[in-house]
């Protein structure tokens, strides 16, 4: 399963959405996700891919940014990892 | 200039009803909410009772983007306050936003979240705290959703002055009224802790009612011989107070009139409940309100059972009410929904409203044991019927020594 289908699947349980509004440049804010949810959404992804945020703070607008950062931090975080 | 405060809406989540009419109809029927606690730590607990809210499914009442910055009391806070709007039929318009506001009392918050907090830190390998912990921790959440869902743009207070804070919230929510400060105010008060930790240190102050070897919802026995202590219960219960003018005008339904409120302090002890605290709170308030012993006709009591705390009460009463005071209906309906703590002042108070409302009086159950050192009429075990009600007192009495009178009447034009 691609990291964006794993996102859009987590994001359509968590806050009873239905999966075929979550597009990939579907808006989080139009869903009605505000910033709160989002945060909370992300200490759940950061469970599921196994990845730590980093403390600065990055933009997520859309669906497709979250899956940007995760496969981002993915991909960083597992080639520091021996 | 101090004007005339009504209360147009009622709201109620608690261990033994969902809305103000199944909440009532379990009193004047003596239905206990107090039970066995079904919950995955009861092994750890030496006092295994409980009055929680029971069949509660949170999914029921908000949808799950909501949910997760809502911690259960601030979920029982908005429950209440969407029935109390509802059945005030409260509609504010942009203008009077301003003119109304918020006052809850709690004594713990967010219990549960604060404990799972904690649990994570202190007991996993490599800890997570959730990142809305704090949000949904803070004693001041349940008012602030509050005010934030029905944009109450005024005060916006959280009370916590243990067992009596919602009685204080409704008290200066009334005065923030009367003397002119807001038009419209929502309050209440909401408590979730039957968590384990705060069970645990409940059981270890050793005010906890024992488990009745019978009948596990008779545990709770105020006023009588072989009482041993409060039981603890949950849930929420808002009201909607109003300038008596202003509800008059829209047509309002209005249950009754809030003519006085005290509070005071014991300045003795901080879990010792002191009779001469309690008479000043209880004098004044009648003082405030103009009226004279005989004009109440029944006082829904703070009646713990705890040893000592039925005797002061008793002997408070006595003292203002003198020789009226055996005429008087007492009863302390704590005995069938338990202690809510933080709720149990805006539940009770609620109570004696609703006993003006239907001219009936809820009894104290499980009061088979007379205790000469309490002598007054608790209405015991049978709730009366037909009664004619003008006036009802609510106390609400506090660990800590803070002590609050809210005094409502019929109201009449």
């Amino acid at each position: 399963m691609s990291t964006l289908q794993t996102i859009r699947r987590m994001m359509a349980e968590q806050f009873e959405l239905d999966e075929g509004k979550l597009t990939p440049d579907a808006e989080l804010e139009s869903l009605g996700l505000d910033s709160l949810s989002v945060i909370e959404f992300m200490f759940n992804i950061e469970d599921e891919f196994n990845i730590k945020l980093p403390d600065d703070r990055v933009e997520l607008k859309t669906v497709q940014d979250i899956a940007n950062v995760v496969d981002r931090l993915v991909t960083e975080q597992q080639s520091t990892t021996v | 200039m101090t004007r005339r405060v009504v209360v147009t809406g009622l709201g109620i989540i608690s261990p033994v009803g969902k809305n103000p009419s199944e909440f009532f109809d379990s009193l004047m029927v003596g239905r206990s909410g107090i039970r066995r606690l079904q919950t995955d730590f009861i092994d750890q607990l030496s006092i295994r009772i409980g009055a929680p809210v029971m069949d509660y499914s949170s999914s029921d009442y908000f949808s799950k983007i909501k949910l997760s910055g809502i911690e259960r009391f601030s979920q029982f806070a908005l429950i209440a306050a969407a029935q109390a709007v509802s059945d005030a039929q409260l509609e504010l318009a942009e203008h009077e936003r301003e003119r109304a506001g918020v006052t809850m009392g709690t004594g713990m918050g967010g219990a549960s979240s604060l404990e799972d907090g904690y649990v994570e830190i202190f007991q996993r390998e490599n800890p997570r705290v959730k990142p809305l912990s704090v949000l949904l921790t803070m004693n001041n959440a349940a008012a602030s959703h509050i005010s934030i869902n029905y944009q109450l743009q005024g005060p916006n207070v959280t009370y916590s002055t243990a067992c009596s804070s919602s009685a204080i919230a409704i008290g200066e929510a009334y005065r923030q009224i009367r003397d002119g400060y807001a038009d419209v105010m929502l309050a209440g008060g909401s408590e979730a802790m039957l968590t384990h930790g705060a069970m645990k240190a409940w059981e270890a102050l050793r005010t906890l009612a024992l488990e009745d070897e019978q009948d596990a919802s008779a545990s709770c026995k105020p006023f009588s011989k072989d009482r041993s202590g409060l039981v603890l219960g949950e849930g929420a219960a808002v009201l909607v107070l109003e300038d008596a003018e202003r509800a008059v005008k829209r047509g309002a339904r209005i249950y009754a009139e809030i003519v006085g409120y005290d509070s005071s302090s014991d300045a003795s002890h901080i879990t010792k409940p002191d009779a001469a605290g309690q008479t000043r709170a209880i004098g004044n308030a009648l003082r405030s309100a103009g009226m004279q012993p005989q004009d109440i006709d029944h006082i829904n009591a703070h009646g713990t059972a705890t040893l000592v705390g039925d005797v002061q009460e008793t002997l408070a009463i006595k003292q203002v009410f003198g020789e009226y005071a055996p005429h008087i209906p007492v009863s302390s309906t704590k005995s069938m929904h338990g202690h809510l703590m933080g709720a149990t002042g805006a539940v009770e108070f609620m109570a004696a409203l609703l006993a003006l409302q239907h001219n009936a009086i809820p009894p104290t159950i499980n009061l088979h044991q007379p205790d000469p050192e309490c002598d007054l009429d608790y209405v015991p075990n049978q709730g009366r019927y037909n009664v004619e009600l003008n006036a009802v007192m609510s106390n609400s009495f506090a660990f800590g020594g803070s002590n609050a009178v809210l005094i409502a009447r019929r109201f009449s034009g």
